[in-house]
C-alpha cells in the first residue's frame, strides 16, 4: 500500500523547510522558488568542509535541537521547564533570524495584520502550550473556533456540521514560536547556571558519526558514540541526544538512515490571509468544502479576520497565486457556493486570459451574479429566510492581505522510525499529513510532549538519554500508532473525496448525510479532530 | 539456630546482642519450615548461619562467584544481551530509590532544618491529599512545583553513594547521572567487571568526575555515606550477615539510608528466578543463583530488631517482579519473590 519516496529528487523544490518559518513574518513563503538551503548546502558542502574542516574547538551538549519552528521551540521550553531535564545543556540551531524576528513579533501592539501561517491546534495541545508550558501566547491574535462546517462540492444538499464548543483555536505558527521563544529568554534570565544556548543564522552543514575507533577512550569500544554536528558559522557541536526539528528534509533524519513512507498528493495548497466584509455575527466556525479539484477550508480568525487553505491542482495553485486579490477574492467566495461546472467555466476563462485584464472585471461582475442568483435559489428551495445563507455559506470576504499569497505541494509521509541511537525526530521531520483536518502541528506538539515525558523518566532512572533500547524506543512506541492512524484516516478522507466516480460521489454523499444524523460517530469523528480521547 | 549465627559474629556484636532481647523473631523459623524444600533447609539453614566450610576470612566472596561473573563481564553492558533482565531491573531499583529519596530525604532534611535554619527551605508543603480532584491544568500546576522543590531540596543534599557489589557499574552509571548525588564509589570483587566498569565510565564524559570505582572488600572501604546500596549481592555472598554489619557501619547516622535487594528464600524464587529464569526462559545466565542463599525479608528485618534496635528504621519494603514484556513491576507483597528494601540509620 506504501511506495517509498524516491529520494529527494522529487522532493526538493517541494521543500516545507522548517528554517525559514522565522525569516519570514509577512512576507510569502515562496516554496517554488525557495532554495531549501538544508538540504542543498547539507550535500553540496560536505566537500567543502572536508579542506577547509573548522579549527575552532568542537563545543560539547547534551542536548542538540536542529529547527527553531513551533515543534523545536516549544520542546525546547518544555526541556528547561522541566526539574528533571533542565540540568541538561540544551542547545538549539536554526538558519532563520529568530532573536530579531520573534521578539518583533511577539512585541506588535495591534492586530494590524495576519501572517499566513496558522494552524489549528486542538484544546488538548492549547492545554500543554498554556498550562504545562506555561507560554505568553497573544491571546488577542488566537481565534477559537466552536466548530466545522464540512459540506460537498458535487451536491449542495449533503453536509455535515461539527458543533462543539471550543473544538479548536486558529493560531498563527509566529504567535507559538514567539512566545516560546520569549519563554525561553524569560527562563534563561532567571537560570544563568545554565541557560539554554539558541544558535540561529545557522545552518547545518554535516553531521557526522565520529569512527568508533576515534570515540574511543582507552580503547574502548564505542557503540553509541555521539554525533558531530557541523555548523556552517564553523562550529562543531557534539551531542548526546540530537533532536530533529528540522522538517521535511530533516539533515537529522538522514543522518540516522532512517527511511520514509508516503507520496506526494498532486494537489497544492494555497494559503492567503483574508479580510472579511462583516465578522461573523453567528457561530465562529470553520468551513471546509470538498472541491473535486481538492478541499477548499476557510478559518476564522480574531475580528474581520479569516484564514484560508486551498488545496487544488498544480496549474490551477499557480494561477490563484498569480490573480490579482480582488478577482481571487470573489473565486474563494464562489468556491464555497456556485457549482463546479461555474468553477470550471471561470478556471478556464483566467488561464485563457492571463494578459487581457479587462476580462477580470468581466468575471468578478459574473462571479457576483452567479452567486446572487444562486443565493436565491437556495433561499427559495429551502423555504427559508435572507439568513439562509449566511446560516450556511461562510462569511464573504471582501479582500486577500498582500503578498499574504503562497502556495506548497501537499503530502503525506510517516517515517519508519522516529528513533535511532542518539537521535530522535518529532513533528515534521517525522510525519506530514494533508492539512484538511488540521492535525499536523498537533502531531507535533504531541510528539514533544511524549518525549518530553519520556526523557524524564530516564532522566530520573539515571539512563543516558541517548540510548534506545531503555529510553527512546518508549517514546515512538508511544507516538507511532496514533500519528499512523491520524495520517490513515486523513488520507483516506482524501482520497474518497477526490474523485467524480458518480457512484462514489453519491455514496460518500448518502454517508455524510447519514453520519451527519449518527450521533455516536460523528461524536467519535470531532473527539479525533479535536483530540480528545 | 539464632544463638548458634551469633555467637559467630565478632566480639562487638556479640555484646550489643547480649544487651538486647535475645529472643527468637516470631516469622523466620515458621516460615522457613513451611516452605523450603527438606533438602534446601538442611543445605542452606538460614542467611545468619552462612557457609561456614566456604567461608574465606579475608575476602567474603565465593570463588566460584567470582569466576561466575568475570564469564559475564565482556557482556554485561549489553542491554540487549544476557544481562538484559538485570538492565531492566535496573530501572525498578531507580524507581524505588527515587521514591524513596523523595518521601524521606526531604522530609528529613526538614526535620534538621532548626538546626541550620538558612540553607534549608522549610516552607516546602507536600500535600498528603490526591492531586487529582483538580482540573488537569491545576493539577499540573501543583505537580510541576512540587517536583521543582523537591528536586531544589533533593540537590541542596549533595549526596554521597557506596554501592556494595557494583558489578559492571549499572547502579553507579545510573546514580552518577542524577544531579542531586555529589560522589558515588562502586566497589566489587571481581576484577573483571570492574574493568568493565571503568571502561564504560569512560565513554560518559558527565561520569567523570562523581564516579570511582575499585576492587575493593567492604572491610576495606573507609568513611560513611549517606546511601549504601547492596542490590542482588547478598545471595551473591557467603556470609551476608557479615556484609550487613560491615554495610551498615558505612552508613551515616541521622539519617543515612541503607538500600539492599534480594530474593526471599521460597518456591515462588526457585520457580521464578532459577527454573524459569536460568533453564526455561534462559534470561538469566546459568548458574547466577543458589536457592540455599536466599534470604527472606522478614528475616533481615527481624535482624535488624535483634541487632540495632534502636539506631535503625525500615522505610519501606517493595517487592518486585518480572513481567515479560513489561519488565519489572514493584509490588507491595514483599514476602514473595524478588524484593527492595531501605533501612535508615536514626
Amino acid at each position: 500500500m506504501f511506495r517509498r519516496v524516491p529520494p529527494l529528487k522529487r522532493i526538493n523544490k517541494a521543500s516545507s523547510n522548517i528554517s525559514t518559518l522565522g525569516s519570514s513574518i509577512v512576507n510569502v513563503i515562496n516554496h517554488s522558488k525557495s532554495t531549501t538551503p538544508l538540504l542543498s548546502n547539507y550535500y553540496s558542502t560536505i566537500a567543502a568542509n572536508e579542506n577547509n574542516s573548522s579549527t575552532l574547538p568542537v563545543k560539547s551538549t547534551d542536548i542538540l535541537i536542529v529547527g527553531g519552528g513551533p515543534a523545536g521551540l516549544t520542546l525546547a521550553a518544555a526541556i528547561k521547564l522541566s526539574p528533571n531535564l533542565k540540568h541538561f545543556k540544551t542547545t538549539l540551531v536554526d538558519a532563520g533570524n529568530l532573536s530579531e524576528n520573534l521578539p518583533k513579533f511577539h512585541n506588535l501592539s495591534s492586530s494590524a495584520y495576519m501572517t499566513n501561517r496558522v494552524v489549528s491546534i486542538t484544546p488538548q495541545n492549547m492545554d500543554f502550550l498554556t498550562g504545562d508550558l506555561n507560554l505568553p501566547l497573544q491571546f488577542n491574535r488566537i481565534q477559537p473556533f466552536d466548530g466545522i462546517y464540512v459540506s460537498d462540492g458535487l451536491n449542495d444538499t449533503s453536509r455535515m456540521t461539527m458543533d462543539r464548543e471550543s473544538m479548536g483555536n486558529m493560531v498563527e505558527l509566529l504567535n507559538i514560536q514567539s512566545s516560546a521563544y520569549m519563554k525561553l529568554l524569560e527562563l534563561n534570565a532567571n537560570n544563568n547556571t545554565n541557560p539554554i544556548e539558541i544558535a540561529d543564522n545557522c545552518k547545518v552543514v554535516d553531521i557526522v558519526k565520529p569512527s568508533t575507533t576515534n570515540a574511543t577512550a582507552n580503547g574502548v569500544e564505542n557503540t553509541n558514540p555521539w554525533p558531530y554536528v557541523k555548523l556552517d558559522n564553523g562550529e562543531t557541536y557534539k551531542t548526546r541526544l540530537l533532536i530533529g526539528c528540522d522538517g521535511f528534509q530533516s539533515p537529522v533524519r538522514k543522518y540516522a538512515g532512517i527511511e520514509t513512507r508516503g507520496w506526494f498528493y498532486n494537489e497544492w495548497g494555497v494559503v492567503a490571509t483574508m479580510k472579511l466584509e462583516y465578522p461573523p455575527f453567528n457561530h465562529i466556525r470553520g468551513w471546509q468544502r470538498f472541491l473535486p479539484t481538492g478541499p477548499i477550508a476557510h478559518l476564522p480568525l480574531p475580528g474581520d479576520w479569516a484564514t484560508l487553505v486551498w488545496s487544488t491542482t498544480p496549474e490551477l495553485s499557480k494561477l490563484l497565486v498569480s490573480l490579482p486579490s480582488n478577482v481571487f477574492s470573489k473565486l474563494v467566495n464562489a468556491a464555497f457556493i456556485l457549482e463546479d461546472g461555474d468553477m470550471q467555466y471561470y478556471y478556464r476563462k483566467l488561464s485563457d486570459a492571463a494578459v487581457d485584464k479587462r476580462i477580470f472585471d468581466e468575471i468578478i461582475e459574473d462571479i457576483d451574479y452567479r452567486i446572487e442568483v444562486k443565493s436565491q435559489q437556495l433561499i427559495n428551495k429551502n423555504n427559508s429566510d435572507m439568513y439562509y445563507v449566511d446560516e450556511n455559506y461562510p462569511p464573504p470576504i471582501k479582500d486577500t492581505l498582500e503578498k499574504s499569497r503562497a502556495r506548497f505541494p501537499m503530502k503525506m509521509f510517516h517515517a519508519d522510525t522516529y528513533v535511532a541511537p542518539r537521535v530522535c525526530l518529532v513533528g515534521d521531520a517525522a510525519h506530514a499529513t494533508h492539512p484538511l483536518a488540521g492535525q499536523g502541528l498537533n502531531m507535533g506538539l504531541g510528539d514533544s510532549k511524549s518525549l518530553v515525558s519520556v526523557l524524564e523518566k530516564a532522566s530520573s532512572r539515571g539512563l543516558d538519554i541517548g540510548s534506545v533500547d531503555l529510553c527512546l524506543n518508549d517514546y515512538w512506541k508511544d507516538r507511532y500508532g496514533t500519528n499512523m492512524m491520524l495520517l490513515g484516516v486523513v488520507d483516506k478522507l482524501h482520497k474518497l473525496y477526490g474523485t467524480r466516480n458518480e457512484v462514489v460521489v453519491g455514496l460518500r454523499q448518502w454517508g455524510l448525510n447519514v453520519v451527519n444524523n449518527l450521533g455516536d460517530v460523528k461524536e467519535f469523528m470531532m473527539n479525533v479532530v479535536s483530540g480528545r480521547k | 539456630m539464632f544463638k548458634r549465627s551469633f555467637s559467630l559474629t565478632r566480639i562487638q556484636h556479640i555484646k550489643r546482642l547480649q544487651s538486647s532481647s535475645s529472643s527468637v523473631p516470631k516469622y523466620s523459623t515458621s516460615f522457613l519450615n513451611s516452605n523450603v524444600s527438606k533438602t534446601t533447609a538442611r543445605r542452606s539453614t538460614s542467611f545468619l548461619n552462612g557457609h561456614p566450610a566456604a567461608i574465606d576470612t579475608s575476602n567474603k566472596v565465593n570463588p566460584d562467584e567470582k569466576s561466575h561473573f568475570e564469564t559475564l563481564a565482556p557482556t554485561w553492558w549489553d542491554s540487549k544481551g544476557s544481562q538484559r533482565i538485570l538492565h531492566l531491573m535496573n530501572l525498578a531499583r531507580m524507581d524505588f530509590i527515587n521514591e524513596i529519596l523523595r518521601n524521606y530525604k526531604v522530609q528529613l532534611n526538614a526535620n534538621n532544618s532548626n538546626g541550620s535554619k538558612n540553607d534549608i527551605d522549610t516552607d516546602l508543603y507536600i500535600p498528603r491529599f490526591t492531586t487529582s480532584v483538580f482540573p488537569t491544568e491545576i493539577k499540573k500546576n501543583i505537580e510541576n512545583e512540587l517536583n521543582a522543590a523537591i528536586y531544589k531540596e533533593l540537590q541542596k543534599s549533595e549526596l554521597t553513594v557506596l554501592d556494595v557489589g557494583c558489578g559492571g557499574g549499572l547502579l553507579c552509571e545510573s546514580l552518577a547521572r542524577l544531579p542531586f548525588i555529589k560522589k558515588i564509589d562502586g566497589i566489587d570483587m571481581t576484577p573483571a567487571v570492574i574493568n568493565i566498569a571503568k571502561q564504560h565510565q569512560s565513554l560518559d564524559p558527565v561520569l567523570a568526575e562523581k564516579l570511582t570505582y575499585a576492587v575493593r572488600s567492604i572491610d576495606e572501604q573507609k568513611g560513611q555515606y549517606d546511601i549504601v546500596t547492596m542490590f542482588e549481592m547478598l545471595e551473591h555472598v557467603d556470609d551476608p550477615k557479615e556484609i550487613l554489619i560491615s554495610g551498615w557501619e558505612h552508613v551515616k547516622s541521622n539519617g543515612g539510608i541503607l538500600f539492599l535487594s534480594t530474593i526471599n528464600r521460597d518456591l515462588i524464587s526457585w520457580f521464578t528466578t532459577i527454573f524459569m529464569g536460568e533453564y526455561v526462559l534462559k534470561v538469566v545466565p546459568l548458574g547466577t543463583h543458589h536457592l540455599s542463599k536466599y534470604i527472606n525479608s522478614r528475616e533481615i528485618i527481624a535482624w535488624f530488631k535483634e541487632m540495632y534496635p534502636l539506631s535503625h528504621e525500615v522505610l519501606q519494603v517493595k517487592g518486585t517482579m518480572y513481567i515479560p514484556g513489561k519488565g519489572w513491576v514493584n509490588h507491595d507483597c514483599s514476602n514473595v519473590g524478588n524484593y527492595l528494601m531501605a533501612i535508615q540509620k536514626k
